[in-house]
């Protein structure tokens, strides 16, 4: 088993960045996602929001994988996450429901407020390969190395969504909600009827994020 | 993209999306300290759940009879139920406390 752990910080505050989290699938950096779905979802008693989602990704095998044992690129993985307002914690767990004696792969993040009113992401990963034949050391070894860069380009992901966020907040809707109320001003009246056309800032949101500009 | 495993779920999923998010902005930042007692803070949680089945249930319901629908036919229900049972990774060690310090 090979083991990987990484830590980062965001300036924003916790509740901003975990939102950014659930939001980050559609982005630009995460073209390999095929399909994302709720299977459940519960406020538990103590408070706090359990979700578990199915995602299918699309994935690329490296070359000297064996023939026949996997026999396309898109695989189902499953994403156990909780998410505690008052302690300000987030955690999520994902691992891969296919393949699973050729590679285990889990992957925590845990997201967390730090003192100062940062945000602290930690991400650890652990990979399992029970496919003996020599290949086991070679096979963990690249499942690590992919999630070394995966966590970049993820992290770039949701840094690209908060950034979207901090914009659509500084004016006067929430995301989803209704528009406010509040016009005091001609150009914030000019932003609420673009958003009528698109429903939502979360629309519009969405609509950023899937049509990149570069 | 992330669209839903069917396409035919994606609009419902769509509506259920949006309708949570709305929600969840609201979820993440309590209307209550984190001093205040934990039956209080029960109470609030309570509400805010029922806030969120008033609003999005009849979504959730028909988006998730789609999902389900959709994974029998596909036969992943069955994947999911091994998942759940064979899971030697399943017991990370546990992660730092919130309180303590990295620098």
């Amino acid at each position: 088993m090979k083991y990987h752990s990484q830590s980062f910080f965001y300036d924003d505050p916790w509740s901003i960045v975990s939102l950014a989290y659930f939001l980050r699938y559609p982005n630009p950096y995460a073209s390999h996602i095929i399909s994302c779905d709720v299977i459940s979802r519960n406020v538990t008693p103590s408070g706090t929001l359990q979700t578990t989602r199915l995602i299918l990704k699309r994935g690329s095998l490296p070359r000297w994988a064996p023939k026949g044992i996997i026999s396309r690129a898109e695989s189902w993985v499953l994403e156990e996450s909780e998410v505690d307002p008052l302690g300000k914690t987030l955690r999520c767990t994902t691992k891969n429901l296919e393949y699973t004696k050729v590679m285990k792969m889990e992957e925590s993040v845990f997201i967390r407020q730090t003192e100062d009113g940062q945000t602290a992401q930690t991400t650890e990963a652990r990979v399992l390969s029970g496919f003996g034949w020599g290949l086991t050391k070679r096979i963990e070894s690249h499942g690590l190395n992919k999630f070394k860069a995966h966590v970049q380009r993820s992290r770039e992901g949701v840094s690209l969504i908060l950034s979207l966020l901090r914009e659509s907040r500084l004016q006067p809707m929430t995301l989803g909600g209704e528009p406010s109320q509040l016009n005091l001003d001609p150009n914030i009246q000019e932003s609420k009827s673009v958003s009528k056309a698109q429903n939502s800032t979360w629309a519009r949101l969405k609509g950023w994020v899937s049509t990149p500009k570069d | 993209m992330a669209e839903s495993l069917l396409s035919e779920c994606t609009p419902l999923k769509k509506e259920y999306d949006s309708c949570f998010n709305a929600w969840f902005e609201g979820y993440l930042e309590p209307a209550v300290s984190a001093s205040s007692s934990p039956q209080k803070y029960s109470e609030y949680s309570q509400r805010k759940a029922e806030e969120f089945q008033q609003k999005c249930g009849k979504i959730w319901e028909g988006y998730r009879a789609c999902v389900q629908k959709a994974l029998k036919e596909k036969g992943l229900d069955t994947m999911l139920q091994q998942s759940r049972e064979e899971n030697p990774l399943s017991r990370p060690p546990p992660l730092p406390p919130s309180g303590s310090s990295s620098s």
